[in-house]
């Protein structure tokens, strides 16, 4: 048994004892009652379970929840989707996956949502040119499963979140 | 289906058990917000704070922001009255069926990782329980038997604390500690269906059949070899004389088909199929606390057929034990992660069960992980066919067909039976032939069960038939379109089983709107123009039944003072946006977007006071009419929800509630504000009006304001509200009743209504009307099609293959919400994409029965698989305004699978003949 403390969507939690080998995913879900995060494979193949891990530098990286354990995670600040919303209020990514029907069930969701999200998060850190929109949201977003939709939903509205603010994520003079 | 008689006697009390159904709404977490998602699903732009527009889907907010939906989010503490502890069980599946189960080892358990109770085999052997005839088998291989297939349970563990369930969980996944002994081989058992399917025409267009299933019922072999293979064949003896009258034809267009005159192209080709998984992201869960004193049973299920899996349950427990009896049942229905059929008619919910009555006192979550969900969960069928055809060498014309197929069912029937009947009826596809000929037999085996999922049996078999006819074009040098064209079965000629459809046929323009397609037209100019790749394009056209021949659809609309609608609904929000579809059909009746829609609310009809008996599939028609007498009577009550009936099935009943309401409620306040007085000769034209931007507009009229409408009609005493419940047996029945002083006629079997803001009083129909039993026998009715064109590029020293381009066209009358409809075609190319090229599970040992299959070694299509920005979806418009909606969601799939198989031959000039086609198997054919 281990005790951790870590920060959720800007809430310290802990120290909170857990065994060695219990999952982040387990953790979350079972122990904070936090099921936003979902439980697809247990093998980080699906990649439904990630959460956003944010870096004292400043950076982010979206990490799977099922296959690592929760004490991995002691010291460290992360984000679900249960956070993105802020006083009721949605994300312009929360907006866009609405009202372009991104999800059909919606269970691979969460996963879609802290991916983009910390796509668009690097994208203002470090535009991209127009022209290479496309293949850098396949890039950020492949390997998150969806039964679904096919797709293409979920990746024409994160492209539109970032075209409807190109200053902020593409590069200076390459929208057209 | 099962002909099995159904228990149910009177809405609300099965096997003796008061059963309760209702929606599970989303719950507050303690620490967290959740959002406003509760009572009933808001409708964006109603009541919610939102920076966009009044768009999307009535459970977008939920979804987007975490809040409790899913039937795996709940915990006992998630749940108002419940004790707060969770207990949670692991159901132990066999890995083997082949050897003799001997018992678990427990002692390689640590100590602290003990269950608490074991149930097994012989402890229900003791409970009385009965197990639905559905499912009928053993739930648990009792220690000491060979397992039936692979996968079958063993035992339910039961543990009062996550962590020790958790350690054993971890335990069983990584140890051998399921027992076996002597080698058995596998356990045999009887096929599940073995059924033909015969049709001759008449010897002149529009002369009737001279025999067909329609007329002389279905057939099946009595007689079967050592092996338990049917005899197909007519035998010389007495019994069976309506299957060999049938199967005498039937030997007639093979004999011919084995003999083939000159003028006639014959092709006799085998197909196989593989199996997979739905791999519906969440796997299958539920939750359940067996209160003893009380005796009550509160389950929380997340299933595509609420209704009949509550029913399972009651079924299962109706004479067990007085201990572990329920006298109530209270079930709770949350939102499922994904469906496809896999979660309609499950097992699942009776383990759920189970773990509650065997741990009482204590709420209990059974979840399958992704490996258990492998192992136990219904699979698609794999299917081994031949198919013969003819061509008549001048005409391109069809002129027989005959099929075998033989169907992998796994360790229980299941949906094996309807899959069986489904696969055959649907052999011959979009085309006209007067002479067909199919066997169809379901077979038990060891694998895991095979069951529903999108588009059973119709995928396999028409991904067979238009690899076919592909292949015919070239053998007869006719353009594949044009070959489709010269044959396609138009409006009112009979399909195979000697029923016409009864819906739009829109095949022809399909074709065209493939033939004039760019993938088409430039697919010579773009496989001269391949660099270092093969190009070939390919198409299909398919078409695909809706609905079972037994659907039910409730629907109740309430309309207050102020013109604000809510809608309660019994269809189950799969994904497919149910409850975002029935608002936009009812908001076009009653000229408002609802202010509420609740779905799987089976709980909210009681004054309808439905009473059923018998079983919709096999009942006779003296029991029909004899029950029909009874007013309240309705052949089934609610039925499963597939995706690719909710348009037309779900939303059924709200539409004529609603058209109700309209009719006897705002047309008459209307009336009364525009001052037109009874005898007038507008009082009729209630047809004629519509709504634009909510006021109700006739022609030479003011228009009226839909809250001021609405306000008359409270202030009337008009129909304000109305609940109704529709059947459908390829047809639906239809009542009148005594309304506005006439017999107002409806395609609904049941009414109540209410009157300004009293009560729903239910309504005795003073006609009705039920399709007749014999329509059993229609194999499809019903139909949607659609048509796939693909480009596709090969990589020869890799076999990689890349879709470069694609389009799908499809038909499925009114549009409700244009979104759906094509997230529904996107998803199901993907989908298509995945069983032709990605997809498998082998049967057997190596299968996912022994429980060490997960993503990973299952291979579903990503992103990168897909065109996402070369995928043209077009849907054609209704025939008319007034087209009702029509089932999509299943045959969107079905054409992308062999226009793929037909590109691939195009590219590479080889023809697969099993599934799926991989960079390997296409490496090994390539120079």
């Amino acid at each position: 048994m281990s005790a951790i403390s870590l920060t959720i969507n800007g809430r310290a939690h802990g120290p909170i004892e857990v065994r060695d080998d219990l999952s982040m995913n387990d953790f979350l879900r079972e122990v904070l009652g936090m099921t936003g995060t979902k439980f697809g494979c247990g093998a980080a193949q699906c990649l439904s379970c990630v959460v956003i891990v944010d870096d004292p530098d400043g950076t982010s990286a979206t990490n799977p929840t099922c296959v690592v354990p929760a004490v991995n995670f002691d010291g460290k600040s992360i984000r679900t989707i249960e956070g993105h919303a802020r006083d009721g209020e949605l994300t312009a990514l929360q907006e866009a996956f609405i009202a372009h029907f991104a999800f059909q069930c919606g269970y691979c969701t969460a996963g879609f949502l802290n991916e983009a999200q910390v796509l668009l998060e690097r994208l203002a850190a470090a535009p991209v040119a127009r022209g290479d929109l496309e293949q850098t949201i396949l890039e950020a977003l492949d390997g998150h499963l969806c039964r679904c939709t096919g797709y293409v939903r979920y990746h024409q509205a994160v492209r539109d979140v970032v075209l409807a603010d190109p200053a902020r994520y593409l590069e200076a003079g390459s929208a057209p | 289906m099962q002909p099995s008689r159904r228990e149910f006697l009177k809405w609300g009390t099965v096997s003796g058990i008061l059963l309760s159904m209702t929606p599970l709404t989303g719950a507050q977490t303690t620490d967290f917000p959740a959002t406003d998602f509760n009572e009933l699903e808001t409708l964006p732009g109603r009541g919610v704070r939102s920076r966009g527009a009044a768009r999307g889907r009535v459970d977008g907010r939920a979804k987007v922001t975490g809040a409790k939906l899913y039937v795996s989010d709940f915990r006992a503490a998630d749940m108002p009255g419940w004790p707060p502890e969770t207990s949670h069980a692991l159901l132990v599946r066999a890995p083997d069926a082949t050897h003799v189960y001997q018992g678990l080892d427990l002692a390689a358990l640590e100590p602290g990782a003990q269950p608490s109770v074991i149930v097994t085999a012989e402890t229900i052997a003791k409970a009385g329980l009965r197990v639905p005839p559905f499912y009928a088998g053993d739930l648990f291989c009792p220690a000491g038997q060979t397992p039936l297939y692979l996968g079958q349970p063993v035992a339910l563990l039961l543990f009062e604390r996550f962590d020790a369930y958790d350690r054993a969980r971890a335990a069983f996944r990584n140890g051998d500690l399921v027992r076996f002994g002597a080698e058995t081989g596998p356990l045999e058992g009887p096929n599940y269906a073995a059924l033909r399917f015969t049709r001759i025409a008449g010897l002149t267009p529009g002369a009737p059949d001279i025999y067909s299933p329609l007329q002389e019922g279905w057939i099946s072999p009595g007689f079967q070899e050592s092996s338990g293979r049917p005899v197909w064949k007519p035998l010389p003896v007495a019994e069976g004389g309506t299957y060999a009258r049938g199967a005498t034809y039937g030997e007639e267009i093979r004999a011919a088909l084995a003999a083939p005159g000159p003028d006639l192209v014959v092709l006799d080709r085998a197909f196989e199929t593989q199996s997979i998984d739905p791999m519906f992201l969440e796997p299958e869960c539920g939750l359940a606390w067996f209160e003893p004193g009380a005796k009550t049973l509160d389950i929380v299920m997340g299933v595509q057929s609420p209704f009949e899996a509550a029913e399972a349950v009651a079924f299962l427990l109706g004479e067990a034990r007085a201990d572990i009896r329920p006298a109530r049942i209270e079930a709770r229905f949350a939102y499922i992660g994904g469906g496809f059929g896999g979660r309609d008619h499950t097992p699942f919910p009776l383990y759920s069960a189970l773990a509650a009555l065997f741990l009482p006192g204590r709420p209990v979550r059974l979840a399958h992980d992704r490996f258990q969900q492998f192992q136990g969960g219904v699979k698609r069928h794999a299917f081994e066919m031949r198919s013969q055809i003819a061509f008549d060498r001048a005409s391109g014309r069809m002129v027989a067909f005959a099929g075998d197929h033989v169907l992998d069912g796994g360790g229980l029937a299941n949906y094996s039976p309807s899959v069986a009947v489904v696969g055959a009826t649907a052999a011959i596809g979009i085309y006209d032939i007067p002479r067909v000929d199919v066997t169809t037999l379901a077979t038990h085996t060891r694998g895991v069960t095979a069951g529903s999922m999108r588009g059973y049996g119709t995928l396999q078999t028409l991904t067979a038939l238009e690899t076919l006819v592909d292949e015919a074009a070239t053998e007869l040098k006719i353009d594949p379109i044009e070959l489709r064209r010269r044959n396609l079965l138009k409006t009112g000629g009979r399909t195979m089983t000697g029923n016409p459809w009864t819906v739009s046929v829109r095949t022809p323009e399909i074709l065209d709107k493939l033939a004039a397609h760019p993938i088409w037209r430039e697919r010579a100019a773009r496989k001269a123009a391949g660099q270092g790749v093969l190009v070939g394009t390919g198409v299909a056209c398919c078409t695909k039944d809706y609905g079972t021949g037994a659907d039910c659809s409730l629907g109740r609309i309430e309309l207050a003072p102020d013109g604000a609608i809510s809608i309660h609904a019994d269809a189950v929000e799969m994904g497919n946006g149910i409850g975002t579809s029935i608002a936009r059909r009812v908001a076009a009746i009653l000229g408002r977007t609802s202010d509420a829609v609740s779905v799987a609310r089976i709980d909210m009809f009681d004054e309808l006071g439905l009473v059923t008996t018998g079983d919709p599939y096999s009942m006779t028609q003296a029991e029909q009419d004899a029950a029909a007498k009874n007013p309240r009577w309705v052949p089934e009550i609610s039925s499963a929800t597939s995706a690719s009936i909710g348009a037309h099935v779900g939303t059924q009943a709200a539409a004529q509630a609603a058209r109700i309401v309209f009719r006897f409620g705002l047309w008459p306040a209307a009336l009364a504000l525009w001052g037109i007085a009874p005898g007038d000769p507008r009082e009729f034209l209630f047809e004629e009006a519509f709504w634009q931007d909510s006021e109700l507009i006739l022609s030479g009229l003011p228009p009226l304001a839909q809250a001021d409408v609405a306000a008359k009609a409270h202030e009337q005493g008009g129909v304000t509200g109305a609940m109704a419940h529709a059947f459908s047996r390829w047809a639906w029945a239809q009542a009148a009743f005594p309304l506005g002083g006439m017999d107002w006629a409806a395609d609904i079997d049941a009414l109540a209504i209410r009157r300004g803001a009293g009560g729903f009083t239910v309504l005795d129909r003073s006609f009705v009307f039920f399709p007749p039993t014999d329509y059993n026998r229609i194999g499809t009715s019903f139909t949607s099609s659609c048509g796939t064109a693909v480009r596709v590029e090969i990589t020869p020293s890799t076999g990689a293959i890349r879709i470069a381009n694609a389009y799908s066209v499809f038909e499925c009358g009114e549009v409700l919400v244009p979104e759906l409809v094509e997230g529904q075609a996107q998803g199901g190319f993907a989908m298509g994409v995945g069983y032709a090229l990605l997809e498998t599970l082998p049967p057997f040992e190596d299968g996912p029965g022994n429980g060490r299959w997960n993503l990973g070694d299952y291979v579903v299509a990503r992103a990168s698989d897909l065109p996402l920005h070369q995928l043209q979806i077009e849907v054609l418009p209704p025939v008319s305004p007034k087209e009702p909606p029509k089932g999509m969601a299943e045959v969107v799939m079905i054409p992308v699978v062999p226009a793929l198989l037909n590109a691939i031959f195009d590219a590479t000039g080889h023809r697969f003949r099993s599934l799926p086609v991989t960079p390997a198997m296409l490496k090994e054919v390539l120079p």
